[in-house]
């Protein structure tokens, strides 16, 4: 019998296979090693980000599920809540024990009850409705917030890139 | 890379010792040409790290095959800082420099290198999908020979500070001393890995078993550190090269040591505060532990908030959190008296044996109406902030069902036989005897002590408590009378609460009238209950307050009744007059109730056919309960701090 968290990965990889949500697909990069995903997701319907398929890794820790994973971009992305760097920056992904931004309440951070499915849908929604308050990049939250069309713009670019498309 | 630098060092040696061949001719001058010369002598220890890494790097294969990326980066980051260290611990031993004292260095870091991989391998263990047997034979082997290595040169850097003093042995010795409990702690941490991996079942301990492991090692390590820095200071300098490792284990030892106590903490919670989940509520649960993932098949918990755990997984992460991980409910600051409740009401069925179905089905009712409805409204007052769970199987105190009540009765019990472990807390507290006795036995006549049997007294004695016996009688009779006064009271009263009810428009949840309760008193003890549970959703809001009160009084009130009516009655037909004495205290307690909550202006008018003394009696009473209701509000909020 495998660790617990080994097990409850396995859970959720059969259960993400079996019952795919829209516009998102997962899995362990290797089957040998559980503990590092890579996901796709699709950029929601109706926003700049529409028709972009965006890579991300998801690196789980030891002790999951007791202990959120961590979440980053491997394209370049550029919005509110997602550092120059990719790291995705949303609450659920926030232990209750540390909170980098000091607003967020306890009740959106993460708990065991989370999963991977849960927090792609989370992304989603954060890419259709960015938080404008946690900077994560504070020049997209900016240009979010006063200039819409320069940052649908650059989105649109993005989206052109990660389908290949020269921009 | 790798392979260019000991191809190109090769050359170097073998052109250095060529060299020497070519000018010498001979063995013995060419080796002294070569170590009085300083370049050959750099050649030839450059050499000499090489084979040592090519050897390290051999026995990485054979030992652990290919390491992973992490493995490596970890490895690298750990290597260099050690190799920090060990120039900073040459600089305290500048003195001894030399060839052998460099030489046993590399010895150490590359035995420690394997340490750390030895480590890494292990913790990988629990995460790894697939291990074979090479897995295990490399482990184990590699262990036993990092285990047996580190003895031997502990063993001999020990036997060469006897015999020679303190010399930089120490520090090897030392050092070993160490790589010894790491090699301790990963062959345990090995051993509970495999153990768990040839079952089929998740070790429920092992994460205990893992804490202590760590606790322990944790402070062996400490106490090593501490010890050698004395030593060190004392012979030789402050040993600068070991601060960064002593730091780091230190606050690692403080992790386990908060890691036991959140963990036992926990336990104790887990163990004491909740019930385990009954089979009916698996099943009406999805019977699938959230955390995990996995079914529920037996040692689950169920929280105050009504969600259900594996007892594992929640030990675990109350380790880290004391909220429900659903609803995040905050668990610690939520008092749960179902413990405390419920041997109490296992003793209520035994009392009413006779009268059995009825009032043993009611009574604990009214127990669990109390402890459902109020805990969290009225202890857990100082967090009304906290959002009020509403999981399925808790109903909303503001309108307790009366089949709900009795359902939830009978699975209380069913809880209680299952966790006959946990010992009843003491409840009766005198304080609770006091409200009754105060009423019952004016402080005129203080009754006698109650005679064991009355076979054990003499004669004359017995003639000697006869003498009080006719007064006592004439004072009971007065107070029977009294009591059937305040009876027909009560049962005015509750004909008007049934009026009200009755009144309320329909989709408050109304219990029919109860036929009990227009029934004559000797049906008392059912009809005083029923008319117990209705009454709160009669009062708009339910006063924490006086729904309380039937649940902390009723027992109580009972027993001191019958106490109180032995002695007297002389054992004679006692029995015969206590249980409507009972019962009729009961009913004082509901008209209390009235009267505290200002419903019915009649209730006054009722207290007032009884004689002025026991209306004077009535109200000391009432604001003896008042106070101690207060106090019993207090006190779970007392005890929490205290578990805090």
């Amino acid at each position: 019998m495998a660790g617990s968290a080994l097990r409850r990965l396995m859970a959720e990889y059969k259960q993400l296979t079996l019952d795919p949500p829209e516009g998102i697909a997962a899995g362990p990069i290797s089957e040998d090693n559980f503990f590092e995903w890579e996901a796709l997701i699709a950029g929601p319907e109706g926003t700049c980000f529409e028709g972009g398929v965006f890579p991300a890794r998801l690196v789980f820790p030891p002790d999951y599920p007791l202990s959120p994973p961590k979440m980053k971009f491997t394209c370049d992305m550029f919005h509110p809540n997602i550092f120059a760097d990719g790291r995705v920056c949303i609450s659920i992904l926030h232990a209750p024990g540390d909170d980098p931004m000091g607003y967020e309440l306890s009740a959106e951070r993460w708990s065991p009850v989370q999963s991977v499915e849960k927090i792609l849908l989370s992304v989603v929604s954060m890419l259709a409705e960015p938080n404008d308050e946690s900077g994560a990049n504070v020049d997209a939250a900016i240009m979010w917030r006063e200039r819409r069309d320069e940052f649908n713009r650059i989105a649109q670019r993005l989206v052109r890139k990660t389908l290949g498309l020269s921009a | 890379m790798q392979l260019l630098i000991s191809s190109v060092c090769m050359a170097l040696t073998s052109a250095v010792i060529g060299n020497a061949y070519y000018q010498k001719q001979q063995f013995y001058p060419a080796v002294v040409y070569i170590t009085k010369s300083n370049a050959s002598m750099a050649v030839i220890y450059i050499q000499f790290f090489v084979i040592v890494f090519m050897f390290g790097k051999l026995l990485r294969k054979i030992f652990l095959g290919t390491l992973r990326a992490a493995e490596f980066e970890h490895l690298l980051e750990r290597f260099w800082y050690a190799l920090t260290e060990t120039c900073l611990a040459f600089t305290v031993f500048r003195d001894d420099f030399n060839p052998r004292f460099v030489a046993l260095f590399t010895v150490l870091l590359f035995l420690k290198s394997f340490h750390w991989l030895a480590e890494e391998r292990v913790d990988f263990m629990e995460r790894s999908p697939v291990l074979g047997w090479l897995f295990h034979i490399r482990v184990g082997s590699l262990l036993t020979m990092l285990g047996i290595l580190d003895y031997v040169l502990l063993m001999h850097a020990y036997n060469s500070t006897l015999v020679r003093g303190p010399t930089v042995q120490l520090v090897f010795g030392f050092e070993y001393a160490i790589l010894l409990t790491v090699i301790a702690s990963t062959a345990i941490k090995y051993v509970l890995h495999a153990a768990e991996m040839r079952t089929d079942t998740p070790w429920e301990n092992k994460a205990v078993f893992l804490l202590y492991t760590e606790l322990v090692i944790g402070l062996i390590k400490v106490v090593l550190y501490l010890l050698f820095v004395v030593i060190m200071a004392k012979i030789y300098a402050l040993p600068m090269f070991v601060f960064r490792p002593m730091f780091f284990t230190i606050r690692n030892f403080r992790k386990a040591l908060n890691d036991v106590i959140m963990s036992r903490r926990a336990i104790r919670n887990m163990n004491t505060l909740y019930p385990d989940a009954t089979p009916e509520e698996l099943r009406q649960s999805d019977n699938i532990c959230i955390i995990c993932r996995e079914d529920m098949v037996n040692h689950s918990k169920k929280l105050p908030c009504g969600h259900i755990f594996h007892t594992t997984c929640l030990r675990s992460w109350f380790q880290r959190q004391q909220t429900c991980p659903t609803c995040r409910l905050n668990i610690l600051r939520t008092p749960t008296i179902n413990s405390t409740v419920i041997p109490r009401a296992a003793e209520e069925p035994a009392n009413a044996a006779a009268a059995a179905a009825a009032p043993a089905g009611v009574q604990p009712a009214a127990g669990a109406d109390g402890t459902m409805g109020i805990n969290p409204a009225a202890a857990g007052a100082p967090d009304a902030g906290q959002p009020h769970p509403n999981g399925p199987a808790i109903r909303n105190p503001a309108v307790p069902n009366f089949a709900d009540i009795l359902a939830e009765a009978n699975n209380l019990r069913n809880e209680m036989s299952n966790r006959g472990g946990i010992p009843p807390p003491p409840m009766i507290s005198p304080f609770m005897m006091q409200p009754p006795f105060g009423y019952f036995a004016p402080p005129i006549v203080p009754p006698p002590p109650m005679p064991q049997d009355l076979n054990a007294f003499s004669e004359d004695e017995l003639r000697a408590m006869e003498g009080n016996l006719r007064t006592h009688i004439e004072e009971r009779i007065k107070m029977l009378r009294n009591i059937s006064i305040m009876v027909d009271s009560a049962n005015i009263l509750m004909q008007q609460y049934q009026g009200i009810i009755a009144r309320l428009p329909p989709p408050m949840q109304v219990v029919p009238p109860n036929p009990d309760a227009t029934a004559a008193p000797a049906s008392a003890p059912s009809g005083a209950a029923a008319g117990a549970a209705p009454a709160p959703p009669g009062v708009a809001a339910p006063d924490p307050v006086s729904a309380s009160t039937p649940v902390c009084d009723k027992p109580s009130t009972s027993r001191a009744a019958t106490t109180v009516a032995k002695p007297h009655e002389g054992q004679v037909n006692s029995v015969a007059i206590s249980s409507p004495v009972a019962n009729a205290s009961e009913k004082v307690t509901i008209e209390d109730l009235g009267a505290e909550e200002d419903l019915n202006p009649s209730t006054d008018a009722a207290s007032v056919d009884v004689d002025s003394e026991d209306s004077s009696e009535l109200s000391e009473l009432r604001k003896r309960r008042l106070k101690f209701l207060e106090e019993r509000n207090k006190s779970p909020t007392a005890t929490i701090d205290k578990s805090d």
